[in-house]
Parts: C-alpha cells; structure tokens; sequence
C-alpha cells in the first residue's frame, strides 16, 4: 500500500474548513467549519467536530482515509486547527480560567526568550501541543455507515472508525487524567514536559535541561500540578443488545474510554450509539508481567449519543440482501401473518387482521379533522382459546407496547395521572399505559372485566386518539396514537349465541363500534379442519419439522424491521377507488338492514374499511391503494361479521320461535317492564314472525309466570 | 501404540503450533483417550504446567474475548538476538532474565474465546467413581512430582525474576516510584485483603449449592465451532497453571494515576489462583451428547433396541415396587426417565415430559419422595433434588443471573446442562408466606416446565436460554406447578406397610450388574433414532373420534395430541420399537386413559 502523502491531506484539510460551505433554504452561505473556527478562538467552543459527510463530499478518498486511520487524522486536523486558529481571532478573549492565563504567560515568555525565529529548541523543553491547545477534535462518522455489532468487532476495526450501539452497564465517575505532566527542576527550575499519551505514565528521572545537563547536576523534578493539563476522563462499558447476541450466547462487553466533552453522556441503563476509534490498550507494570500476552481493547470515543429504547432507528436500517431475498418469496402478505405466533395452529383470518394492525392505516387530517389510522381489533371466544397467547405475542412482537389487564388496570392507570410532587408541590402528569403506548399497540387483555368508569377512559383514546386532562389545575391533552387490541371473555364464561354482542359482551354499542374488527374465535370440532390439525401435528412429530408445504414462519426480528419499513410509506386512496369503495359500503348498509345485524354497520365501517386497505397497500410497498386491497378489507370484515353470526345459523336451528320471539320482547323492553303488545307484534312481523306465534310466545311466558299480561291484553309487564 | 501415548505426555505447546494438523490428526486417532489425564478425576496439583490434559464439563459462562499476541518478537539485551515466539497456547510469555518483548513491532494478535467450565452439575456419585475408575491415572501421583514440577515451572520463577528486574531504576519502564518499593510485601497484603473478599465458592461459581465440583476456564482457539452456554464439552489442551495468573497477585492502583475500569472484584473473579481453577489451552474441543462413561459416544442402534425390553423389565419390576405396587406409575416414571426434547421450533418444544406424581403416602413415609429420589439418582447419570421449602424458595437463587459488578454470570440452580433430572419435592412444603423471589423462582420453575426455557438475568434485559431438563414433582396432591402428566398414585394397602422392606429389597435386588443394565437402557435409549410411519390412519381416526367427544368440562384440543404422540413414542422406544405401531399406540391410548380416570375421581389421600 503506497504511503498517504500526508503534506497534502493536511492540505486539503485547510482548504476543506476555509472553503466549506452549504447554503441553506434562504440562500444564506453557511460556512460550517469557518464559524466553528471563530468559535474556537474567541473560546466559545471547546469540541471542533468535522462531519465525515461534508468531508466526503469534498473529498471521498480523503474521508475514506480519515475512517481507516482516525487517530492520525486526529492529531493532523488538531495541527492544522491550531495553526489556522489565529487567524480567526478578531478580539481579544478574556482569560476564562487559570489555565488560559497559564497558556498565555507561557506563550509571552516563549517570544521573549526566543526572539529569534526558527531556533531550534530542545524538544523537552518545548511546550508541548497538547499543553496550548484548548479544544478537541472530533470526527463524526458518515450518516450512511451502519453500526457494527459489538461482537463483530475484532482485529480488523482497530485504527478504524467504527459506531457500535449497546447498553451502558457501568461507568466511572468522571476523573481528571493527566495529559501533560509539567516537571520543575529542584536544581535549576527549568521547566519540563511530558505528554501522557496512555493511562500510566512514567515521571522522567532527572531534568534535561541545558543547564543542568552540562552541570551534570541532574536536579530532582517535582511534578507541578497547577501547570499540567488534565482531562476529563471516563470510562464507559457497554454491552450487547439482547436481539444482537446469538442463541445461546453471553452478551459482550466492550470498555469505551471518554474524554473532555465526550463524558457525562450515557449513565448506566442507557442505551446507545458510539462512535470510536477501536484501540489496543497495552498494559504496563505488573500486569503486562503475568498477563505479558494479553492486549485489552477499547473504544476511544469520539461520538456518544444516547439512544430513545423507542428510537428505532436501528430497525429503519436497510434490510440486507438475504433478508430480502427472503421477503421476495411469494405471497407475503399470508406469510408474515403465519408467521404471527406460529405455534398457534389456523386462525388465518386473525392473525391478518392482527398484521394489519401491527402495520396500521394512515392518519388523515383533512381541515383539521382528525382521523386516525390506527386499527383497533377486539378478540372475543371461549376461555382457552389463545386470545392471551396472540395478545402476548403482538406484544413481544411490536417495538412499543404496552400489556394490561382490564382487570388490573384502573382509568388513571391507563390514561394519565395528575400527581403532586412531594419536594416542589407542583403538580406533575403521569402517564398511563395508553399514553406510554404511543404510536405503539395497547394490548388489553380481560376487557370486559374492566370496571365501567375505567372504560369510558378508552372512548377518547380510540377514536380522537388523545386523552384530555382536566384535573387540579393541568389542562393538558395528551397523544395516545395508539392500536388498541383487545381480549374479552363472553359474559358468563361462554359465548351465547342467543344473546347479541353487548349482551354477550356486557360492553356498551358505543365502544364496541369503535372497533374496526371484532372477532369471535371459536374453538368446535369439525371433522375436516380436526384431520387437517391431526395431520399437521402428526408430519411435526414424523419428520421432526413443520410441513414442507406449509410457509415458513419468517423471524420475529424481520417481520418487525419489515412493519417497521411499512410504515414509513403513506399509500393514498385514488379517486378511480372511490366508487367502489362507496359501492361497497352501501351494499354493507343494504345487507345489514335486511339481515338482523348484530355488530354494528355504521360509517366507522367505511373508515375501518379505508383503515385496512391502506395498511395493506403499506404492507406491499406501495403508495396507493388497489382495488385488491379494498377487496381483501372487506372480506376481513365480512369474516369478522361471519364469525360473529356463525354461531347463530350453527346454534340457532335449534332453538324455537317462541324463544326467538321472547328475544324481542325482552329487547324491546329494555331496562322498563312493560311493553306494548302492539309494539311486539310490530316488530315481530317486521322479523318474519306470524302472530299467532307471537300470541302463542306471549301465552307460553305468561303460564311460565315470566310476565302478566293485563285485562285487555295490551300490556306485558314482566315480572 | 505405546510411543503415541508418550509422546502425548511430552508434547509442549511449541511443538504442537510446528505441526498443528498433523497432531490434531494423530489426538483423533489415539486409541485409548483415558491415557490423557483428565482434570475431573485427577487432582491438577499433580499434572505438570503446560502438559496436555482434558477435561469434561458444562459452559457456564463466557467472557469477552482475548486479545493475544500470536506472534511477537524476544529481544535478547545481552547477545542482542532477537527470536519470534508465539503466544498460542500459553498465558505467560516465557521470557527469560535478559529477554524484552517487542511490543510495538513485528506483533501479530489474534483473538481467542475464554470460557468458563464446570463439570457437570449434577452428575450422580455412581457415575463420578466409575469415570474415576476409567480415568484415574495412577502413575501421576506415583512420580515425585514435585522436583517434575520444579523443573517445569522454570519459567514461573523467571518471571519472578523478571520482576524483580522491573525494580532496577535502570530499566526503561519504572513503576511509579510509590508503587515500586518492596513489592513482595505490598503483594503479600494484598492477598491478605482479598482472601476475606472472595470465596472459593464464589470463584467456583457451580450451579448446584453442596456439591464438589471442578471448574476451568478453557481458551478456545477455533472459532468456526460455535459452543453455545450450558453446552456438555470434552475439551483437550494444554494445562497452564502458573501462580502468577491469580488476581490476587495483581499490584495495588493508584486510583489517579491508573482510572481502570476493572474493579478489584472483578479481577480476582476473572483470574482465580490456578491451583483452584486451572486455565485449559483448549487443541480440541468435543461436543457431547451424553456423559453417562457406560455408554460409548456412539451407540449401536440395534443392540440397543434388543436389549431394551429386558432392561425395562428390571427396571419397571423395581419402580413398580417402589412406587408401593402401582404399575401404571411405574410405566409413566420409566417414560419420564427416557424423555428428552427431540424437536425445538420457535416456541414449540416437543418431548418434554414433566411428571407429577401426586398422592403420595406421605403421612406415613414424611420421607417418601426423598427415598424415592436416593434410587432414582441410582439409575440416571445427572439429577438433583430440590425439596420445595418454603425457606428454599425464598432465599435459592434459581435464575442465573448476570453480576456487573464481578463481570460474571453467577449461576443458579436452573443452570443445567442437558438431560439431568431436576426432582421437586413439593411434599416438604408447608404454608407459609412466598417473598418475591419466591414468587419469582416459583415462576421461574414454571416457565421452565411449559416451555423448556430459563430467563437469564442481564439486569438490563433478560435472555432466555433453551434448557432440556426433565422435571419430576412429587407432591400430595396435584401440584402448583403446571405439568404435563399428572399421575396420582394408587398404592396398594399391602406395600403400603412394608415399604421399608421393599426398600431393602429393592436394593438388593438391584445388583450392580443390573444397574449398569439399566443405567446404559436409559441413556442409550435417548439417542435412538424414532421414526414415525407415513401411514397415521389410526392416529387421525383416533384425534377425529376423541375431538368428537370434547365439550366444555374436557376440551380436547391439539396439545393433547402433541402429549399422546410424545407419550407414545416413549411407549415404544422402553418397548425397544424405534416406530410408532399400532400396538403401542393403543398401549398409550389405554394408558392416557387409566391416567385421565384417575385425575378425574382422584380423592384426597388417606395415608
């Protein structure tokens, strides 16, 4: 490899911080490192960061170079910093500390003693950079660079640039470390001066000074602890994310050494992104003796940045080749929804519906209205029929998300709560599962067990997705962008199919039409689906493997980098699509009219509708919605609708109209006693019942002393 | 023959890296492994510094990789010579008086992986004497090994020398000069200070409390096998046990002068005295699939399968007895023992087979479960015996769970390499109030049973670490703990008074030939290849009629049928079928059934 001509980086290094500009939306030139540089010395600014973007748009090969051997472009850019420094010095600094003073006493006595130009001097004696120079040099990695696995980190990253990410699990408090140690001579009192490029350092024996050199007097040096140069010093552990480290493996650790504005950054638990020269740390003394084979390594850091646990910045990072070339395999859409709690056998339907969820529609504010694009499914079904098990899994599987139980959580619990703090007396908000769920799914598990004031909580979230706080003197609206899933367990342990959805539910219409899918998930025998299941268990326990027929469950962690993808794309409805769209709700209308309804079929449908075609058209990639995608809406919400009155066309078969028509009566008596038998018979007719069954019902339930009928027989009151 | 084995004895790490492949060629080929001392059954005090030796165990924990000079440069002052040396299979540099090391060119660093060995946790006292009768090397501990050692550890007393060099004020890198007078005291002291701060317990750091164990930290170089946590190895290398690699012997910082991260802790943890943990330079490293030294590495398919039915009818004729003449227990115990996980998916893990054997006749026997568990760890190679006290679920730690402050992950009870039989006696618990670690071990415990995952510890987040470990409970009534069959036992009023007899007899009855009979049928049989016929007409005919027959009070759903096939297929395999028959299958099926009838009218126990 031909040597770098180093003469002419440092070159290219001046004309880059003189020449370098970008020019802003006004027009405005910005000469980025030309005002840093004034900055510098006038001594505002202590860190002089040169981004390897802007450097790499000047000069590519330059910027290559600089990533493949920082520490020498370090001191180079340091060098040419301190020389171009005076340059930019349009007034006089006041000495901001007593090093300042220091440095320009010293530099006042260097021109006295030395007044002529290009003597040399004796390089110890000589102020060594480190010890005038009062900022720091950082390079910042390139926006495109990916960050290397802390494990991958190995011999051939030392010298190098590289950003890893990790969580901090220790640090050091921030102490001093010495970077130019200054030594008086007892004998003669020149001064000397020793860089400390590690972390231990050995004094100089005696001064090597002219004078005592010729005198051979070698005086005794004192360390002079007010004309050294320390720095602040930190030291950093961080370790592996749990989703980097390979099954069955300890999580790694990797020591980052930080200095001057680098520390105080991170504190243990965080989570972040460093930036960094990887270094082989040798050690002295003792150490190197028993361990004289070994090098340490760390991380000097140039960059630390703390990164939100929310900050999913990592998933937004291109997927890789094989990932994608996994993705490209057929039918994705059926394939990731498989690939949903794989061990739960069937439930297609859902488990789609739960994807769509998980990618959710677009948010639209069209005149400042709102509508939200958020999906929200509610799972209903017997005890033990894995509800719990897909909520946990949506929750493992959504990046942010919040588990709660109805039952366990009170209104406050998952809105918001106005709490006095103990010290200030203010008043301070709290937030809540819905509100820490942002732009997250709350999975809800026991819904109907919530108690009735804590649900009226959840009317706002679902719809206006905010919460509103009214409370001790905080009026404050708060985002709950949020999916809510749901699990609620039939009143009465099992779904009754004579029963409607509120009943059966025991949750009131206006929050369960919030709801763009309710599914009921039913577990009953049937012949062809139980060989099919009896089939799939028996090839699992033949062959040791799933069905080769079957798709292949794809990786949690690449069906959530694939959500994550999706939903960076805003697909829009074209105006050729209306009409069917339109079409398709009218016919929903019509159907619903006509056939009993038990869900509700109201203009939320339409959005639900629109909801689910554009998180399907997010799920391909594609910024607008087809026909196929609305199509694909409407038969999940058909199947949503068939699950529900599945079981009644099963079930209902069986039971007589007489009962049927006891159903009305009871509806329509609602929470009063007495109906008019003027009105049942209406509404009975309406239903496709002939009055003679209807008289015959209402004599059946008065000889069963369910309710009288008064003297005129006008009148039911129940008892 | 003979020359290989000596020649094995003598080899050094230098004339291994000559000939890498051509020794490793000539290891696999060795005839008779026992001749390479092994750590567990010879005492290391006897074996030579840099000499080759194995060691078998479980990975309990890794460290961070080394950074190591593979090659690096020996600078001789007094003749000037410079020599190239490498740093592979050693810790310390070798270097004598005159020598310096060239750290700054000519280096070559490499990395290897540091992992820390335990022998296996749990490995039962029967199987520990038979590996020591196999492995003992009785000559090692004739030699007078310490003039041997002597002369080996030439090398150690250099460095003390070299040491003592680094005090010359001539020497270019001098010590800070606080530091540098009377080193010897200062490290005298300090062993003084940091022998009250760590235990021999804590540098062991062994899963199971009470048990003798060995550990080593073994360094890998071959980074193509990757080794996963709780793995059983075999590895092979080169003993290093210079004193000067203890942590105690580390030199006292200066805070100031040296901000280390390390803390004291945390070095004495990562560099135990050797003589207590012995570093291993690992030249092969052997993935196990079994530990049982009755059973050879690979087994004989066949053989097996024609031995089974006889050993089986030993063992079902003793089980049965103990368990006070219930057979059908006896039949699901067997099942138990040979039960081991074939078949992991994502969340899906078939063959695990918890057992909950309730109804025990505790009132009676108080120690039942315990006499119980003394025969049954007669029979199995690994197993450990955790009475369900209130006090020992409050105050175990059965999670491993990560120490930042030591840099370690200390280990807990549910740290088990595969196969060993963690037994719950839930009679011995009483009531009482759970703490919160309690809770957490109780549910850590269940975890473990339904999916055969333990949550590692990393403070920060938790891990979950796939485990293999069957669980037997052996309770009063049905257990807390979920379980996948639960057998409440039917004993007959006649054992029922003579059990301290049957004990005795049982014992007699089992010979040590008989043991072995059996000891070998149970390891052996969880390697045997099963196969399932393409034709399952029966099975999907049976799962039809029986889905059929679900309603609300006995839902029959898919995990039923996961538990038959699992039951059936051990059915077969103590039958000695390596395929599922029809016959079998309608054993399991009547065996479920018997099972279910006696869930259902179980009654509270009598005796």
């Amino acid at each position: 490899m031909a040597m770098r001509d180093y003469a002419a980086d440092k070159e290219s290094f001046k004309n880059f911080f003189v020449d370098f500009c970008q020019t802003d939306d006004e027009g405005n030139k910005n000469f980025k490192y030309a005002e840093q540089l004034t900055r510098l010395a006038h001594r505002e600014q202590t860190a002089f960061t040169v981004e390897l973007d802007d450097l790499h748009e000047t000069n590519e090969e330059l910027a290559e170079a600089v990533k493949q051997n920082t520490r020498r472009y370090t001191n180079m850019v340091s060098d040419v910093v301190y020389e171009m420094l005076p340059d930019y010095k349009h007034r006089e600094v006041a000495a901001r500390d007593a090093l300042d003073v220091y440095i320009e006493h010293r530099i006042m006595l260097e021109a006295r003693n030395h007044r002529i130009p290009g003597e040399m001097r004796d390089p110890r004696n000589r102020y060594p950079p480190e010890l005038i120079r009062r900022f720091e040099v950082y390079f910042k990695d390139m926006s495109s660079s990916k960050s290397v696995p802390i494990r991958e980190v190995k011999a051939e990253h030392i010298g190098k640039l590289v950003t890893v990410r990790g969580i901090v699990t220790r640090c050091t408090d921030v102490k001093p470390l010495l970077v130019v140690a200054t030594y008086s001579c007892s004998a003669c009192g020149a001064e000397t001066y020793q860089p400390v490029r590690s972390l231990q350092f050995t004094p100089p024996p005696a001064c090597t000074a002219d004078d005592c050199r010729i005198n051979k007097a070698s005086g005794q040096l004192h360390l002079q602890t007010r004309g050294s140069r320390f720095q602040k010093f930190q030291e950093l552990k961080i370790q592996e994310h749990s989703d980097q480290v390979p099954v069955g493996h300890i999580p790694r650790q990797l020591s980052v050494y930080c200095r001057g504005e680098t520390t105080r950054r991170a504190q243990p638990g965080d989570h972040v992104a460093i930036t960094g020269v990887f270094l082989p740390l040798l050690s002295a003394g003792f150490k190197q003796m028993t361990q004289g084979l070994l090098s340490d390594t760390y991380l000097e850091a140039y960059n630390v940045s703390c990164l939100n646990q929310s900050d999913e910045s990592e998933m937004a990072e291109a997927l890789t080749e094989e990932e994608l070339s996994e993705l490209a395999e057929e039918d994705l859409y059926s394939r990731m929804a498989r690939s949903l709690a794989p061990e739960i056998y069937g439930h297609e339907d859902v488990k789609k519906a739960l994807l769509l969820l998980l990618v959710g529609g677009v948010d639209k504010r069209p005149n400042g209205m709102k509508i939200r694009g958020n999906i929200n499914i509610c799972l209903m079904g017997d005890p033990g029929v894995a509800k719990s098990q897909l909520l946990s899994y949506i929750d493992r599987l959504a990046p942010r998300s919040q588990y709660t139980t109805g039952r366990g959580s009170s209104g406050v619990g998952l809105t918001a709560a106005v709490l006095k703090d103990p010290f200030t007396g203010e008043m301070m908000l709290e937030g809540g599962a819905l509100v820490l769920a942002d732009q997250g799914v709350c999975c809800i598990d026991e819904f109907d067990k919530m108690a009735e004031n804590d649900r009226t909580a959840i009317h706002e979230v679902m719809e206006q997705q905010t919460i509103s706080i009214a409370k001790a003197g905080i009026m404050t609206c708060l985002n709950a962008r949020v999916s809510i899933l749901a699990a609620a367990n039939p009143a009465y342990g099992r779904y009754n199919p004579k029963r409607t959805i509120e009943q059966n539910i025991q949750l009131p219409a206006a929050l369960l039409s919030r709801f763009d899918l309710l599914w009921l998930i039913q577990d009953k025998p049937n012949r062809e689906k139980d060989l099919e299941l009896a089939k799939h268990i028996a090839y699992v326990h033949q062959h040791s493997s799933q069905p080769p027929s079957e798709v292949r469950a794809l990786p949690m962690r690449l069906v959530r980098r694939y959500v994550a993808l999706c939903k960076r794309k805003q697909p829009f409805v074209p105006q050729a699509l209306a009409n069917y769209i339109v079409s398709s709700y009218v016919e929903l209308r019509r159907e619903a009219r006509n056939a009993r309804d038990v869900t509700f079929t109201s203009a939320r449908n339409l959005l639900g509708i629109l909801r689910l075609s554009t998180a399907l058209a997010r799920l391909r990639l594609s910024d607008v919605v087809e026909k196929e995608d609305v199509t694909e809406a409407i038969r999940l919400v058909e199947m949503s609708k068939q699950s529900l009155t599945h079981v009644e066309e099963n079930v209902q078969r069986g039971i007589s109209a007489t009962d049927r028509i006891f159903a009305i009566v009871r509806d329509l008596a609602g929470s009063s006693t007495t109906v008019k038998i003027a009105d049942v018979i209406e509404r009975c007719v309406d239903k496709g019942f002939k009055p003679d069954q209807v008289d015959a019902c209402i004599e059946q339930y008065e000889n069963l002393n369910v309710w009288q009928v008064n003297q005129v027989r006008t009148k039911i009151t129940f008892m | 023959m003979h020359d290989l084995i000596t020649d094995f004895e003598t080899v050094t790490p230098d004339l291994w890296i000559s000939n890498e492949l051509a020794w490793k060629e000539r290891l696999l080929k060795l005839p008779n492994w026992h001749q390479i001392p092994l750590i567990n059954s010879n005492a290391s005090h006897n074996l030579p510094d840099g000499s080759l030796v194995r060691f078998r165990g479980m990975i309990q924990d890794m460290h961070n990789p080394e950074f190591y000079f593979e090659q690096f440069e020996i600078f001789n002052t007094t003749t000037n010579a410079i020599k190239n040396k490498s740093g592979k299979y050693r810790d310390t540099a070798n270097v004598l008086e005159n020598e310096k090391i060239n750290y700054t060119e000519n280096l070559k660093s490499a990395q290897r992986q540091t992992m820390v060995v335990v022998s296996m946790p749990g490995l039962n006292d029967w199987a520990q004497q038979l590996e020591d009768r196999q492995n003992h090397l009785k000559h090692l501990e004739q030699q007078p090994n310490t003039s041997k050692r002597l002369s080996q550890s030439v090398s150690t007393k250099l460095k003390r020398s070299y040491d003592e060099t680094d005090e010359d004020p001539d020497a270019m890198e001098v010590v800070v000069p606080e530091v540098a007078p009377s080193k010897e005291r200062k490290t005298s002291e300090s062993t003084n200070n940091t022998a009250n701060v760590v235990s021999r317990e804590h540098l062991l750091n062994f899963p199971l409390p009470d048990v003798p164990s060995k550990s080593c930290i073994v360094k890998i170089y071959d980074e193509s096998e990757s080794y996963k946590l709780n793995d059983m190895i075999e590895v092979v290398g080169f003993l290093s046990v210079d004193p000067a690699l203890s942590g105690e012997f580390q030199e006292e910082k200066d805070p100031l002068l040296d901000p280390q991260i390390e803390s004291e802790v945390e070095t004495i943890t990562h560099n135990p005295p050797p003589s207590l943990v012995p570093r291993l330079h690992a030249v092969y490293v052997k993935k196990l699939d079994h530990c049982n030294p009755l059973v050879t590495e690979t087994i004989d398919q066949g053989a097996v399968l024609k031995e089974a039915n006889a050993a089986r009818e030993h063992l079902l004729k003793a089980l049965t007895e103990l368990l006070l003449g219930d057979q059908l227990a006896a039949e699901y115990l067997i099942c138990h023992l040979i039960a081991c996980i074939y078949l992991r998916q994502e969340t899906l893990a078939l063959g695990q087979f918890c057992l909950n054997l309730s109804n025990l006749p505790t009132q009676k026997y108080p120690n039942y479960a315990r006499q119980l568990y003394d025969i049954i760890k007669q029979f199995v190679t690994k197993s450990y015996y955790l009475p369900l006290t209130i006090d020992n679920m409050n105050t175990l730690s059965l999670l491993p769970k990560k120490d930042y402050e030591c840099n370690r992950l200390t280990s807990g009870v549910l740290q088990l390499s595969k196969d060993t039989h963690l037994v719950l006696d839930e009679t011995k618990m009483e009531q009482g109030t759970l703490d919160s670690t309690g809770v957490n071990n109780i549910t850590a415990l269940g975890n473990m049973i339904k999916t055969q995952k333990v949550e590692y510890d990393f403070k920060y987040y938790k891990m979950e670490f796939d485990s293999d470990v069957s669980v037997l409970i052996l309770s009063e009534g049905k257990s807390l703990l979920p379980s996948d069959y639960h057998v409440p036992l039917r004993p007959e009023e006649s054992s029922l008074e003579i059990f301290d007899a049957i004990v005795e007899a049982a014992t007699y009855y089992l010979k040590e030939e008989i043991m072995n009979v059996i000891r070998t049928y149970l390891t052996s049989l969880k390697l045997v290849k099963y196969t399932i016929s393409e034709d399952l007409q029966f099975v999907e005919d049976d799962f039809i009629e029986m889905r059929s027959k679900s309603d609300t009070q006995n839902p029959v759903t898919a995990d039923d049928l996961h538990r038959l096939l699992v039951l059936a297929r051990l059915v077969s395999l103590s039958r000695g079928c390596d395929s599922l028959s029809k016959e079998c299958w309608d054993i399991t099926k009547s065996m479920e059934a018997e099972r279910l009838h006696r869930v259902k009218n179980r009654v509270a126990s009598t005796f």
